[in-house]
């Protein structure tokens, strides 16, 4: 088997994300191969709590399901300046420290209304820390583009044609 | 394909050469292999074959690695092409990187480049007027560059024969200034759109709504059926390469085309170096390429020579192809080659909303983009203090009110099943500027390129005419968006580079007199008439139109000349 094959069989489809798992998944490594973010099997389960948390799984996947939170750290990987990247990580470790504070329990511990009391805090600004802002703003930016341009979503819920079905209409009248 | 060796000289000789495979390239290709001509075609960069080399034509967006978003690293080494709108994952293959091919900014000038096969008409954003006395007639009636040495009438079979073939969506909207061609039907406009034509049309004279004119295939003739060509079916994702041919390009169109009659030669990795001048013969005679692969120097031979390397780059192949004869350039005696570039003004928009129309929405999805407004600044006469004006997009769509506060199951429910917003539209300004002799390119004295050839000096910018115009856009705009009842209108002032309009133009211009001009009114050099110049580089002003249907035009008509010339022994 020549090597591209096996990259090609190696390939993580999560939700329709294309990534690149990080070799011989080392433990204590994060499932992905990154270039410059660190991230640990910890911190990845960790995002995926936040994710699933953002967007939960309902009658259909939520965000943690569909890997998005692998999406947020290849954007944060590949599109960031490096001070964004080392506040993101910050931030995360803070999320951490906070709810274990506040709930005495891991973020990925906490029940589904404490995640989302938590996420309220720092939405509301009630936390007085730039690193989670700077964290949850990329987290919550990327999940929420990751999810909606999904495999999942754009087959089951958002379908995309390359050729729409219906013909341009700039008349169309709203179906209520 | 293309390899030819090294070989004879007889292997070596045309009977025309073409530099450059782009949307006028592709035409004097097309005019000349269908008449018999044994054509070289000359390109400088890759192969690129319809359909088989789209890479991303039928990706799904979760395909893209970063949903299209250009990784931190690529744009901070590339900031140029990182400014246009299309370097984005799934285009980005088809453009040059700044540090690939280096040119001297002497002022800020974003150039943007794509070196392949097709050029930049497999990315182009397809529109496609026709000029008008209005513009032919402009320089000698404002006073600016010089005449025109051709008048609408001139060119209005030569559109017609071009549109044909191409395959343009659009009405019969019977204005002066923008002439009727032979169109396909046009993609509607919507009920905004229609909304403001009607308030136009009732409010002020001379201002016009029209469906941009764009070229795809809405209803194919069978003259596209014969390219191999099938129907838009709006798919909007042309930037990758349409595997449809729905829109034109050379790749799907006029280079397979020529190709077809056995008569063209197409030889990719083939940077011209410069044009051989044969002093005792008074004439060119061929052109010596650089093999991009080899790095080996090879002459190519042919009675007529056609310089279509993109606007910028014709200045480029010209100035260096130096000889006893011509010192500073082929055929330039007057010292003007290189100046008098202008290109399009790009630099304001102009967005806002309506309230009305909430019973409605669109369905689908529309290439062309939505409206155009042709100019009717100081169009019938000079009534600012600028010269010349502006057309205009105008484009309206039905928002959604995207709610992304707070998490959890309200979020993905909002995210999912957004509500409907206002009607929204927007407008972009596309100005005419004046050619000057200030706004120049050169070859550098030092610095060369990987292949030994002198950087390209861009010495463009912007003058209190823009300025002036562009504020007169902002002026008239809010004021009809406000007549017709519109909300919320904002102005953006991008002071964006010039070039990123990517509608360079000028520096070979075409001109009554071999003393203010360096091409004849058959696009041939003064001094040295079996060149032709029919890409952007020939052009004397601007117009406010979009550019790539009179250099197909224009060249069209030009390879019609030299086939005339040919055959009457003259050249």
């Amino acid at each position: 088997m020549k090597r591209r094959d096996v990259i090609q069989r190696l390939v993580i489809v999560a939700g329709g994300f294309v990534l690149v798992p990080s070799c011989l998944q080392q433990p204590g490594k994060a499932s992905i191969a990154l270039k410059l973010v660190e991230v640990t099997d910890i911190q990845e389960h960790l995002l995926a709590a936040v994710a699933s948390a953002i967007i939960p799984a309902t009658d259909t996947p939520g965000a943690g399901d569909l890997g998005c939170h692998l999406f947020v750290l290849k954007m944060l990987d590949d599109c960031y300046e490096k001070e964004a990247q080392q506040k993101f990580m910050r931030g995360l470790n803070d999320l951490e420290s906070y709810a274990k504070q506040k709930f005495s329990y891991s973020f990925a511990k906490c029940t589904g209304q404490q995640q989302q009391d938590i996420l309220k805090d720092i939405e509301e600004k009630k936390i007085n820390n730039a690193d989670i802002t700077g964290f949850f703003d990329i987290m919550k930016e990327k999940t929420l583009e990751g999810y909606l341009t999904s495999k999942y979503v754009l087959t089951n819920i958002n379908k995309y044609e390359f050729i729409p079905s219906e013909k341009y209409n700039g008349y169309a009248p709203v179906k209520q | 394909m293309g390899d030819i060796d090294n070989g004879s000289v007889k292997d070596r000789t045309f009977d025309t050469i073409v530099i450059g495979s782009g949307m006028s390239g592709g035409w004097a290709a097309k005019e000349f292999t269908e008449n018999g001509f044994k054509t070289l075609v000359l390109e400088r960069g890759r192969d690129v074959q319809h359909i088989k080399d789209y890479p991303t034509a039928n990706m799904f967006p979760y395909e893209f690695e970063h949903r299209g978003e250009m990784p931190l690293e690529v744009r901070k080494a590339n900031p140029v092409i990182n400014r246009c709108y299309a370097f984005r994952e799934d285009a980005a293959h088809f453009f040059v990187k700044d540090a690939e091919h280096p040119y001297i900014q002497e002022k800020p000038f974003d150039w943007i480049r794509g070196y392949q096969v097709g050029g930049k008409s497999l990315m182009w954003a397809k529109a496609t007027q026709r000029w008008s006395n209005f513009d032919y007639e402009g320089p000698a009636r404002d006073g600016f560059a010089v005449d025109w040495p051709i008048r609408y009438e001139d060119m209005a079979p030569w559109y017609s024969h071009v549109e044909k073939f191409v395959g343009i969506a659009g009405n019969k909207d019977g204005l002066a200034q923008l002439p009727d061609g032979e169109f396909l039907p046009a993609f509607p406009l919507n009920v905004v759109e229609d909304y403001f034509k009607k308030q136009l049309s009732q409010k002020y004279r001379h201002r016009h709504v029209i469906s941009e004119r764009v070229a795809h295939l809405t209803q194919p003739n069978p003259i596209h059926f014969e390219q191999g060509r099938g129907q838009c079916m709006s798919r909007d994702l042309c930037q990758r390469g349409c595997p449809l041919g729905g829109y034109f390009s050379s790749n799907s169109s006029t280079i397979p085309w020529a190709k077809k009659t056995g008569n063209l030669t197409l030889r990719p990795f083939s940077v011209v170096h410069s044009v051989i001048y044969d002093d005792k013969k008074n004439r060119a005679t061929g052109v010596r390429v650089i093999d991009t692969n080899t790095k080996k120097d090879i002459e190519f031979y042919a009675k007529v020579i056609f310089v279509n390397a993109g606007a910028l780059n014709s200045n480029l192949v010209l100035l260096n192809s130096v000889s006893t004869r011509f010192p500073h350039g082929l055929g330039n005696d007057n010292g003007l080659m290189g100046k008098f570039v202008a290109f399009h003004n790009y630099s304001a928009r102009i967005s806002a909303q309506y309230n009305g129309f909430k019973e409605f929405t669109t369905v689908g999805r529309n290439p062309a983009g939505g409206g155009y407004m042709p100019r009717f600044r100081n169009l019938f006469k000079q009534e600012t203090d600028f010269l010349r004006g502006y057309a205009a997009g105008f484009s309206a769509y039905r928002s959604t009110n995207r709610d992304d506060s707070g998490t959890g199951a309200g979020l993905k429910q909002r995210l999912l099943y957004p509500e409907r917003g206002p009607w929204k539209i927007g407008s972009h300004m596309m100005g005419e500027t004046i050619p000057k002799e200030t706004n120049m390119v050169s070859l550098d004295t030092d610095k060369k390129d990987a292949w030994g050839i002198p950087l390209l000096k861009i010495s463009v910018e912007y003058d209190d005419n823009d300025e002036k115009m562009k504020q007169d856009y902002f002026e008239q705009f809010t004021e009809m968006l406000t007549e017709a009842g519109f909300v919320n209108i904002e102005r953006h002032n991008s002071d964006q580079n010039p070039g990123i309009d990517i509608h360079e133009m000028g520096g070979i211009r075409m001109g009554r007199d071999p003393r203010t001009s360096l091409l004849n009114k058959w696009n041939q050099l003064y001094a040295c008439n079996n060149v032709y110049v029919t890409d952007g580089a020939c052009m004397t002003s601007t117009s406010t139109q979009n550019p790539s249907l009179t250099y197909m035009a224009l060249t069209a008509r030009a390879v019609d000349h030299a086939i005339q010339q040919c055959k009457k022994g003259e050249l």
